[in-house]
């Protein structure tokens, strides 16, 4: 079932940077994705929520070509993923991914972290690729650690560099995969912070959160999966207000009271 | 000589490749017990002794241990058997690397283990014998698997000091017979006959006692 | 017929002057096992028919003698016309029989690096090749460094076999210097002496780098 925002959602008007349609996945023969439907509009600030195990991971990644599918097509501007993943690499240049776990390469400085793909993917000479990457390290609140290692880092630092290293690539559009639970409650805001001011420059993001402050704040469209499926997609100001499904009252109930 | 009857001929050094483990073993589980508890526990002195002890044992060069005691003993006036100078050799350098495994097991418990037995009013020695020692050695059983494969393999020294073993037995059937090819794949394989089911049991082992680590495989 | 001790100080020269050919043995070796063992890993990682086949070699190479695998070489090889040199056989055999064990070093320094790694740098649009290259490959030589090290030793160590192939190292030497002069005990004892300290040596060398390279890991 697939609830109707009862308002007209402002950002999906405007021409999509992604549009999914008709997505399945399964992971042998459990179905983890059923026939998901999203549009993320330029600018568009969509945070998606839901109950552990509803898909939410596997949506992302799909999106960023990190897991493939087996029905449907996700379409940027200039590729298209289907089940072949024969656009997979022009895609991927489109997104920026940032992960629970940072991912950061623990054998490199900061600074090299960020300017690695700069490099070698965009081939972008040493003095431009620090460059960029110093202005998004600034961006982030983090320049004076360009030269130390991840490993001296605080979790909180950790991701804000890893939020700097997915921007340096410029992508289309920047997906988040529960940024903030690997970290400590004091950590938390730090990340939340860069995160409004990247939603604030109007950056496109999808991101997969249960910081429901955050949502409040910052979302436009909250999309609620359970069980692979999108069964509430709306504004955030009519999720919170009036969400439809019961799955994603009990949730917000449950979520909220905390 | 058909390829059948080269290994049977290889096969009946495998009593003296069996007699050598099983006499090592003699020397090497006793070894390994005393010198890695006492490595676990001494301090000072006679830590440095018992580790100079160990470390004659396993850092030096097998080859050269089985050779030297071999040569050498007879010249102190002690008489041994070939027989017994390579168990001796052969067991000690094993046990040497089996009491280091022995101490790391002791030395990885957490000391919770020892605080809980002293809080049940146990001696020393009952502490080390009842809760000390019987989880160390089962968690390191795999590695004493290994070093059991190492001191298998190492039997097929004993061939160079004048016992009949299966290595023994390939290089006189060699000299009646020119067909490397045979006798030499026949000695592998003969070993591999005896060392494999070992590693199959070692990797079992693991598995039972180190589930989260059962990728690791033995040998 | 006692210990003579000037006789036995005379060997030393004589002895030490072979060190070079037991380095050079061990270096090679070395080098020689880790290519063929990371070699070895990457093939049975791609799995498949080729991928089982290196699988069960690997285990085949641990589950048999490095003496076996020397005489297997020095014979077999020139049954098929290949004439070698003694030290040539000698580094082969060592490369062969210690790849099995490197490439599960190998295997075990991939598998540490966490799955994240390789996500993170196929969402960056690396290539595969520059992600063996920036990302997995130094993060596996940091894990592989002190187990690489340890083998290090280990291959030091089981260059004497090479004497019985009749290759001039520091215990060849020792057995020319004894069947000239029909006196064992002595330069088996400078040999013996001094493989040990190289051992201890080379052991306190890899450990001081370890430590130095986990300081490293730990910035
Ligand atoms: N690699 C995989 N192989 C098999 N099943 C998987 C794999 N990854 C995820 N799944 C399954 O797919 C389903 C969806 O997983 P997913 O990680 O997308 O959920 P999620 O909504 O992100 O949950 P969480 O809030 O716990 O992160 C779950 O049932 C999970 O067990
Ligand atoms: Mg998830």
């Amino acid at each position: 079932m697939l609830t109707q925002a009862p308002h007209p959602v402002p950002a999906v008007q405007s021409i999509p940077h992604v549009r999914i349609e008709g997505l399945n996945k399964w992971f042998g023969a459990l179905h983890v994705l059923k026939n998901i439907d999203l549009s993320v509009g330029a600018g568009a600030r969509i945070v998606v929520c839901g109950p552990s195990g509803s898909g939410k991971s596997t949506l992302i990644r799909c999106i960023n070509g990190l897991e493939p599918f087996q029905k449907g097509t996700i379409q940027f501007e200039a590729a298209t993923l289907d089940k072949d993943g024969r656009d997979t690499s022009k895609a991927r240049r489109q997104t920026g991914m940032v992960f629970q776990s940072f991912n950061l390469f623990p054998h490199l400085t900061v600074l090299a972290n960020c300017t690695l793909a700069l490099r070698r993917v965009l081939l972008k000479p040493a003095r431009e690729a620090e460059e960029i990457a110093m202005r998004h390290l600034t961006a982030v609140h983090i320049p004076e650690k360009a030269q130390a290692y991840p490993a001296q880092l605080s979790g909180g630092q950790q991701q804000r560099v890893a939020i700097a290293r997915a921007l340096c690539l410029n992508p289309r559009i920047m997906l988040f995969d529960e940024p903030t639970s690997a970290l400590d409650p004091e950590m938390i805001k730090e990340v939340l912070d860069v995160m409004i001011a990247l939603a604030g420059s109007g950056v496109t993001m999808v991101c997969v959160t249960h910081e429901m402050g955050f949502a409040r704040e910052v979302a436009d469209e909250i999309v609620f999966m359970d069980e692979g499926r999108i069964v509430e997609h709306a504004s955030s100001r009519d999720f919170f207000s009036r969400a439809a499904h019961p799955r994603a009252r009990l949730f917000l109930d449950t979520i909220l009271s905390n | 000589m058909s390829l059948l009857e080269i290994w049977l001929g290889i096969l009946q050094g495998l009593g003296i490749t069996a007699e050598v483990t099983a006499y090592g073993l003699v020397f090497a589980v006793p070894f390994a017990l005393v010198f890695g508890v006492a490595q676990f526990l001494a301090t000072g002195m006679t830590r440095f002794v018992v580790t100079a002890v160990i470390e004659f044992w396993r850092s030096s060069a097998v080859v050269i241990l089985l050779f030297f005691f071999y040569y050498v003993l007879p010249v102190m006036g002690v008489t041994l058997s070939a027989l017994t100078v390579s168990s001796l050799v052969l067991g000690l350098n094993a046990g040497g690397y089996a009491s280091q495994a022995v101490r790391a097991g002791l030395q990885s418990l957490p000391p919770g283990q020892r605080e809980a037995g002293m809080a049940l009013g146990l001696s020393r020695p009952a502490i080390l014998l009842l809760i000390e020692l019987p989880q160390a050695l089962v968690a390191m059983s795999p590695t004493f698997v290994n070093n059991l494969i190492q001191l298998v393999k190492a039997t097929s020294l004993v061939s160079l000091v004048t016992l009949t073993d299966m290595t023994f037995r390939a290089k006189e059937i060699a000299q009646t017979d020119y067909d490397p090819v045979a006798i030499y794949s026949a000695l592998l394989l003969a070993f591999f006959v005896v060392c494999y089911p070992i590693a199959l049991a070692g990797r079992w082992l693991e598995a039972r006692v180190n589930p989260e680590r059962g990728t690791s495989r033995g040998i | 017929m006692g210990f003579n001790l000037d006789f036995a100080l005379s060997t030393v020269p004589t002895i030490i002057g072979a060190i070079g050919t037991t380095l050079i043995a061990t270096v090679l070796s070395c080098v020689g096992a880790s290519v063929l063992g990371f070699t070895f890993e990457m093939i049975r990682r791609g799995g498949g028919a080729t991928g089982l086949a290196v699988r069960f070699l690997i285990d085949f190479i641990r589950s048999t003698p490095v003496l076996a695998w020397l005489y297997f070489l020095y014979f077999v090889l020139p049954f098929y016309g290949i004439r070698l040199g003694a030290m040539t056989v000698g580094i082969l055999g060592l490369s062969l029989y210690y790849s099995g064990y490197l490439a599960e070093v190998f295997k075990a320094g991939i598998d540490a690096i966490p799955r994240g790694q390789q996500e993170a740098a196929r969402a960056l649009s690396l290539t595969r090749r520059d992600t063996v290259v920036f990302v997995i490959a130094p993060q596996m030589l940091r894990n592989v460094a002190a187990p690489l090290g340890n083998y290090l030793v280990s291959i030091l160590k089981a260059t004497p076999y090479l004497a019985i192939l009749a290759v001039p190292e520091m215990l060849g030497r020792a057995f020319d210097i004894a069947s000239e002069t029909y006196r064992y005990a002595e330069p088996l004892t400078v040999a013996g002496i001094l493989f040990l300290a190289l051992a201890l040596l080379t052991s306190y060398g890899v450990k001081r780098i370890e430590q130095r390279l986990l300081a490293a890991g730990r910035r």
